[in-house]
């Protein structure tokens, strides 16, 4: 019995040994560490192509100092390693320039760094802060093999001005760490090549390569372990007992005899309906009713994630090859049909059909979740005034384009044509605010907490509620000429064009300056200006500066300049 | 023409207005609040669901403002179309003193082509969405402005076409509901003083006094449907320089 248990059991055990012993037939793994070395500053000047090639570096905040954070290679080059203080830095460059340091933008960008890699591979994964891992096992071969593919994503981040070095090879620890220390040329550990191989190539590079933390690398460094082939000699039992688990570990990963989970991002959702026709469609009506059918696709998909709309793309596939796209656009989130359909109504007589359509997608361009609203029992038609508002603004937005319709708000400054901000009209009610009191002075703006956020000062802004405000204001400013004055400073007379406008009565003056960041702009004393024919006008005088004249120099010899008058709005 | 013509022609005239008056009375009709002016207007106000014509300087403006406010008062979105004419722009702090708080305001800003205020107007007359529009328009042609009229139809919007710089009041919106102009006018009550050009050379060196919001208007309606036209003086006056409730504006005759 026992023999047979025993014969029973051994080929069982021998069969199992077996498959364990001969993978099953899968695509290998295969990684490529992508490290893009001056990240966080590349990232700024990428979009400042005149600073692309200078000196340039961020500044971080620590215990009141302001000490660089990452620099380019032309800032590192030239000693400003991270660490320095910023005075430092700029007494070595002083051309140098400067941005605040933003480690949380950093790791969104690279994350949307990350999904632009989506092309490669469904497989990405960002390690932050300056890493991203594309896992190319299985998608390599679309690109004309893995050294093609990985010299496509450097040549792709080179065209967006970042510089960039990789690694590939079976573990994503030995890919980081070709990449980080395997320098300029790729650095690729082959898929075929075997456990010796592996320790071959990782043998050669620093300690740290293993992702080990600073006090490790540190404690292994002072052991005279500076580089891998050296700890590959060590007892795994040894290291650990000594040094913690850590880099026993790390080695293991990076030799891909651990696993090592990387946390890929999730693609975005696609929001689309697709249809295609046996016979091609050409007549208006039948693009309509296609058109018609894909919205009610798409509305349906999307109550089921609970998002809305922003933009909304139809590309209709034509027969001869030529797609025609149309998009429209919303104020705030939609997913019902009609408003949709409404939308496109208008915009379908500019698709040609030609020979006729034989495939149509509807595409949701920007998605956003629809926050469910409760109808009220007692108003039931804010709700409804609000959808019909927002779908006339629709109609508006998508012909002239959604920054056109706006909706004023105040902004906390004195100078006239800076108080109001038209802001794009999004759909929510506006916030009910009080006039400005009158007489609070400008030092509001001064006191105001944080300058830096501007939420917080539009927050504290409201309208001037008892000055004089025109009803139409000129923009620019009209230069007018005026020649003889009152005892009082007030102009008799102002010449605009060929009309000459006499006083019949004024107010003022009024003294609205500008804030004081903007140094170039000169207060100015406002005063309402009737006419002899009733029209009021709001004129102001431009205050010359007593410093800033004494600062260009000889203002006691040079006669200071006649006050210049300008013509700023029409009273009702 | 003959007598008898004239006479069924004045009584059919009558019959029209009884019926007009009769779908809707105090509901189809907006009143300014300014008893002597409502007096005057058939159904005692500015008539709903069709498009007015307003010209003059930037008491237009203003008075378009008045108008919105009253329109309205009641809730509801109000809607304008702001071109950049000759006279600037529309500055939205300027219409609090009317009753309006800017921020029930939605602007369209910047529509440059000719087609588009029409377009605009038209659409905004025919969604139900917003209670009044204003439009700063160049004149209509009679097609467009026709097209206006029947988008505003049954509904209770009040359209008002703002034609700035037609002082002369040449129709901009032909099939107008009515018509006005409205301009600046010298102030009488607020003390006027000596002849400024005297006063060139005056001594006096104290602060201009504050008179805000004294205006004066010369209310002109030029043109209404079963109403007769005339010509007021209205003075604008809002002594505590506070926000206006739409309900209540300070006006008087």
């Amino acid at each position: 019995m026992q023999n047979l248990t025993k014969n029973l059991s051994r080929p069982a055990g021998k069969a199992a040994a077996g498959r364990s012993r001969t993978p099953p037939r899968r695509v290998s793994r295969r990684f490529l560490a992508v490290w893009l070395p001056w990240w966080p500053v590349e990232r700024l000047a990428g979009r400042r192509p005149e600073v692309r090639d200078q000196p340039f570096v961020t500044v971080s905040d620590v215990r009141g100092r302001q000490v660089v954070a990452a620099g380019n290679r032309q800032a590192v080059q030239a000693g400003l390693a991270p660490g320095t203080s910023l005075a430092d830095a700029r007494a070595i460059v002083p051309q140098v320039f400067v941005a605040p340091a933003d480690p949380n933008a950093d790791e969104r960008a690279l994350e949307s760094l990350a999904r632009w890699a989506f092309r490669f591979t469904p497989r990405v994964a960002p390690a932050s802060p300056d890493v991203f891992f594309l896992d190319v096992g299985g998608c390599a071969h679309l690109f004309g093999g893995e050294r093609a593919l990985a010299s496509e994503v450097r040549a792709k981040l080179k065209g967006f001005g970042l510089t960039s070095r990789g690694g590939l090879a079976g573990a994503p620890g030995a890919a980081w760490a070709l990449a980080r220390y395997g320098g300029d040329a790729l650095g690729v550990v082959p898929d075929s090549a075997g456990l010796a191989e592996r320790k071959k190539a990782l043998g050669r590079l620093p300690v740290t390569a293993l992702r080990l933390d600073e006090d490790v690398a540190a404690a292994l460094a002072s052991f005279g372990l500076d580089k891998i082939h050296a700890l590959l000699d060590v007892e795994p039992v040894k290291l650990a007992e000594r040094f913690g688990p850590q880099p026993s570990r790390r080695l293991a990963q990076a030799l891909g005899l651990l696993a090592d989970p990387l946390a890929p991002l999730r693609p975005l959702p696609l929001r689309e309906a697709r249809r295609a026709f046996a016979e091609p469609v050409s007549r208006p009506e039948d693009v309509r009713a296609a058109v018609d059918a894909l919205l009610e696709d798409l509305c349906e998909t999307l109550r089921r994630a609970g998002e809305g709309v922003r933009r909304v793309r139809l590309v209709c596939h034509r027969v001869d090859g030529r797609p025609q796209t149309l998009e429209v656009g919303t104020s705030r989130p939609v997913r019902r049909r009609e408003p949709l359909a409404r939308l496109f109504a208008e915009k379908l007589k500019q698709v040609a059909a030609g020979f006729g359509i034989e495939e149509m997608t509807l595409t949701a361009e920007a998605a956003e979740p629809v926050v469910e609203e409760q109808l009220g029992w007692t108003a039931p038609n804010v709700h409804e005034n609000s959808r019909a508002l927002a779908a006339l603004v629709d109609r508006l937005g998508n012909r002239f384009g959604f920054d056109r319709i706006v909706r004023p708000a105040p902004r906390q400054s004195w100078t006239p044509e800076r108080a109001v901000r038209l802001q794009a009209f999004d759909g929510r009610p506006p916030q009910a605010r009080k006039p400005r009191a009158p007489g609070r002075s400008r030092s509001t703006i001064l006191r105001s907490p944080d300058l830096r956020r501007p939420s917080g000062l539009w927050a504290a802004a409201a309208w001037p509620g008892a000055a004089p405000r025109p009803v139409r204001l000129a923009s620019p400013p009209q230069a007018v000429q005026v020649a003889e004055f009152r005892g009082d400073g007030v102009p008799v007379s102002f010449r605009l064009g060929g009309d000459l406008h006499w006083l019949r009565a004024a107010e003022g003056p009024e003294r609205l300056e500008a804030e004081w960041w903007r140094e170039d702009a000169p207060a100015r004393d406002y005063y309402v200006f009737e006419a002899e024919d009733g029209r009021r006008y709001w004129l102001y005088r431009e205050l010359c500066d007593p410093a800033r004249s004494a600062g260009s120099g000889s203002a006691s010899i040079r006669p200071a300049p006649p006050p210049r008058w300008f013509l700023h709005g029409f009273f009702g | 023409m003959t007598l008898a013509t004239k006479d069924r022609q004045a009584a059919l005239r009558r019959a029209l207005g009884r019926i007009e008056r009769a779908s809707g009375g105090e509901r189809a009709h907006l009143p300014l609040g300014i008893p002597e002016i409502d007096g005057a207007l058939p159904g005692g106000g500015l008539r709903r669901g069709c498009v007015h014509e307003v010209g003059g300087d930037a008491a237009a403006t203003a008075f378009c403002a008045v108008v919105l406010a009253r329109a309205g008062a009641a809730g509801g979105s109000l809607l304008w179309l702001a071109g950049d004419g000759g006279l600037g722009r529309l500055y939205p702090p300027g219409l609090l003193r009317y009753g309006i708080e800017p921020e029930r305001l939605v602007m369209a800003t910047g529509l440059r082509r000719p087609g588009d205020v029409a377009w605009a107007f038209e659409e905004a007359l025919r969604s139900r969405a917003v209670k009044g529009v204003v439009a700063e328009s160049p004149p209509l042609g009679t097609t467009a402005s026709r097209r206006l009229m029947l988008a505003a139809e049954g509904s209770d919007v009040v359209g008002l076409l703002l034609a700035l710089g037609t002082c002369g009041g040449a129709g901009a919106l032909p099939t107008a509901a009515s018509r006005w102009r409205i301009v600046s006018a010298p102030d009488e009550e607020a003390a006027p003083g000596p002849d400024s050009r005297d006063r060139a050379c005056g001594l006096e060196r104290r602060r201009v006094r504050w008179r805000t919001g004294r205006t004066a208007w010369r209310v002109e309606l030029l043109r209404c449907r079963g109403g007769k036209p005339f010509e007021r003086i209205v003075r604008w006056e809002d002594g505590r320089a506070a926000v206006a409730e739409p309900g209540q504006i300070p006006c008087r005759i």
